[in-house]
């Protein structure tokens, strides 16, 4: 996952104020927390000599347009299927504590992580504890997975 | 330049997984046909990463992808998932995986081994390689 | 609901829908398992005689004629094949006098015969997932060769006396050469070893749990293990192949440490072997197997069933077996397949063909075919040889 510091080398490093933050940094983390939108950085997007720039930082800021609104993001390519984060899932376990509970498939709709085809998937994404009013940073998923094909924003 | 380290076998699930769908594909191949090295075994065989090497034990040798392993530091230590190319290696009281092989390492010019080579040295007789 | 044969977990909680010979829809299969049930349409063999196709009876007819006249033929494989599969082929080898091994090295085999013979403690993956509240992974990394392992029983979900499970009942340790993916997962409880130094480790966390300084290692680190050993209720141990090996001919060492452990504590030894009915292979044959290298360099023709040993076994021992006639049973296309002068093509067990296995831990698991397939299963093709022969 790329970092607010890799981000901040990729913009103009000016704190010229135009995207309505006090300086880059600022904005950098911004962008992160998916606050703010690469475009609102109206130099990088409108000055020739920062081309190169703007490219890579699409280049980066991509896994995270895919991120769902919990800021979870799932790398197909990564996963086992080893189906730890179906297991550990607090909202998984409550919705099936005979199947999920005890390291079985799920086999109804309400869950959140499931294994398709060999890889995890996640629908009813709301459901996740990180989200909503009441959110918690939840962890679960992520630290159960064996290659890090799971992980937060 | 050359390097002695001992390899040490293990699993790996896509290789697994290719290995189910077909063992004569470049994905098989590629997923085979690589080890895992040390940054500074790396770099006392002026080796970067992706670039070929030749393996040799007292057994055999194969032509492999050089790879820099993303474990804590093990000089002389090198990984190779379980497959034919590290059977080519392996001594006769070798374990599925988990075996450990002395061998030697330099950079080569050489292609990678193809599964076709591996399987006709196993079909020639008396010869080395 | 249907069976996964890709591995030794023999799961059953998949669910597919099969449609025109096809599958799709595929849930709770983990990526080996995927990749297992995809080869269903992949590389399929053919019959073969001497690299021209023949009608399959015709196959069957010469495996029969070239095992009849051969007069130190060899039987292998076997892991990948039924128990009843396993059955017939053992009364092909009585028939004929001939060895029967199947590709496992003989370290495996040397646990395998004491865990079945009660001599070392063990138990099952459901008395794993209920009772177990340390596990050890030692020199194995189910995260890769049995994906399912840890979220259906050893360390994620919950049973009957660990409803907290992994977040505050069970500890997971990881005892490796290298950080594994499994030991990535246990993070400060991976105790890492150095290549061949199983007995030293061994003799350490003896020394801990005597009150004694260890000798070998990082002291403080071996203090730590001792003292999570000491503090169990219900400890299982994994034995992988990697420890296995670098115990060979020491194995006692191995029952000296499980002695110990037992008087503090119950400790079980479960296996971790390979194939979905490895474990049948040891149980039905109630005596440890020929050792494949001695077998192959002295047989003068072999049958193999569902492996693929020229793929899986060290240089000297696969030349070996190249050099003679192979007759191969396979569903699939392999290195060894190539090699063959016959090859019997197979319907592939737990998807084209039904019959009983053994999971890696000795719980017997039936299963009936989900697709329909034209071939013979490897139990009808070996009744067929035995009733030629």
């Amino acid at each position: 996952m790329v970092s607010a510091m890799e981000i901040y080398m990729l913009l103009p490093k000016t704190n010229c104020k135009k995207c309505g933050l006090p300086t880059c940094m600022a904005f950098a983390v911004a962008l992160l927390g998916r606050e703010k939108k690469i475009d609102e950085c109206t130099p990088l997007i409108e000055e020739k000599k920062y081309e190169a720039k703007l490219k890579k930082l699409r280049e980066v800021m991509a896994p995270l347009e895919s991120a769902s609104e919990t800021g979870l993001i799932i790398h197909p390519e990564k996963c086992f299927g080893c189906g730890n984060c179906v297991v550990a899932c607090p909202v998984n376990v409550a919705a099936e504590p005979t199947r999920c509970g005890v390291g079985l498939g799920p086999q109804g709709e309400k869950v959140i992580l499931r294994v398709e085809d060999g890889v995890v998937v996640c629908n009813n994404v709301k459901e996740c504890r990180r989200f909503g009013p009441n959110k918690v940073l939840c962890n679960a998923c992520t630290a159960t997975c064996p290659s890090k094909a799971i992980e937060f924003v | 330049m050359e390097t002695a380290v001992t390899i040490v076998t293990f699993r790996d699930i896509f290789q697994d997984e290719a290995a189910k769908k077909s063992k004569f594909t470049d994905e098989f191949r590629d997923l085979c046909a690589r080890i895992l090295l040390d940054k500074q075994d790396m770099a006392s065989l002026g080796l970067k990463d992706g670039q070929k090497v030749r393996v040799q034990s007292e057994v055999g040798s194969v032509i492999v992808i050089a790879k820099t392993s993303d474990d804590d530091p093990h000089p002389g230590l090198a990984f190779m998932t379980f497959s034919p190319w590290s059977n080519q290696l392996a001594g006769e009281d070798a374990c599925m995986s988990g075996a450990r092989i002395a061998a030697k390492l330099s950079p080569s010019d050489e292609s990678v081994t193809q599964i076709s080579e591996l399987l006709q040295r196993m079909r020639a007789q008396g010869i080395s390689t | 609901m249907a069976i996964c044969t890709g591995c030794s977990l023999l799961c059953e909680d998949i669910e597919l829908t099969v449609k025109d010979g096809d599958i799709s829809h595929v849930r709770n299969l983990c990526r080996k398992g995927h990749g297992h049930y995809q080869a269903l349409l992949t590389e399929r063999a053919r019959p073969m005689i001497d690299g021209k196709e023949v009608a399959l009876d015709q196959a069957i007819a010469k495996a029969a004629e070239v095992l009849h006249s051969s007069k130190a033929p060899l039987l292998c494989g076997w892991s990948n094949a039924t128990l009843e599969a396993q059955t017939a082929g053992m009364s092909i080898a009585k028939k004929l006098g001939a060895s029967i091994c199947d590709t496992s090295p003989p370290c495996l085999g040397a646990l395998m015969e004491r865990i079945i013979s009660g001599r070392i403690p063990t138990c099952t993956l459901d008395d794993v997932r209920n009772f177990a509240d340390v596990s050890v992974f030692w020199g194995s990394d189910p995260s890769n060769s049995h994906p399912r392992h840890l979220s259906r029983f050893s360390y994620y979900p919950r049973g009957e006396k660990r409803q907290k499970s992994y977040e505050e009942e069970r500890t997971c340790i990881a005892v490796d050469v290298r950080k594994s993916a499994t030991a990535t997962l246990c993070s400060n409880y991976y105790f890492r070893m150095q290549p061949g130094g199983d007995g030293e480790f061994i003799e350490s966390i003896l020394a801990t749990l005597d009150g004694r300084i260890p000798k070998f290692g990082d002291k403080k680190r071996m203090i730590e293990l001792g003292t999570i050993l000491r503090k169990a209720e219900y400890g299982v141990i994994f034995p992988g192949i990697g420890m296995l090996y670098s115990l060979q001919n020491r194995l006692e060492l191995f029952e000296t440490l499980l002695a110990k452990l037992n008087e503090i504590a119950t400790f079980k030894v479960v296996p971790m072997v390979e194939r979905f009915n490895s474990r049948g292979f040891y149980q039905l044959l109630h005596a440890p197997g020929n050792s494949l290298a001695a077998a192959a360099k002295g047989c003068d023709a072999a049958l193999v069933v569902g492996s693929d040993p020229l793929a899986e076994l060290p240089l000297a021992t696969a030349r070996a077996l190249a050099r003679v006639p192979l007759i191969v049973i396979d569903p699939h296309r392999s290195l060894t397949v190539d090699a063959a002068s016959v090859v019997i093509p197979s319907a592939i067990s737990g998807m084209e063909a039904g019959g009983t296995a053994l999971r890696t831990d000795g719980v017997k698991i039936s299963f009936e075919p989900i697709i329909e397939s034209d071939l013979p299963s490897d139990e009808q093709i070996l009744a067929k040889i035995l009733e030629a022969i």
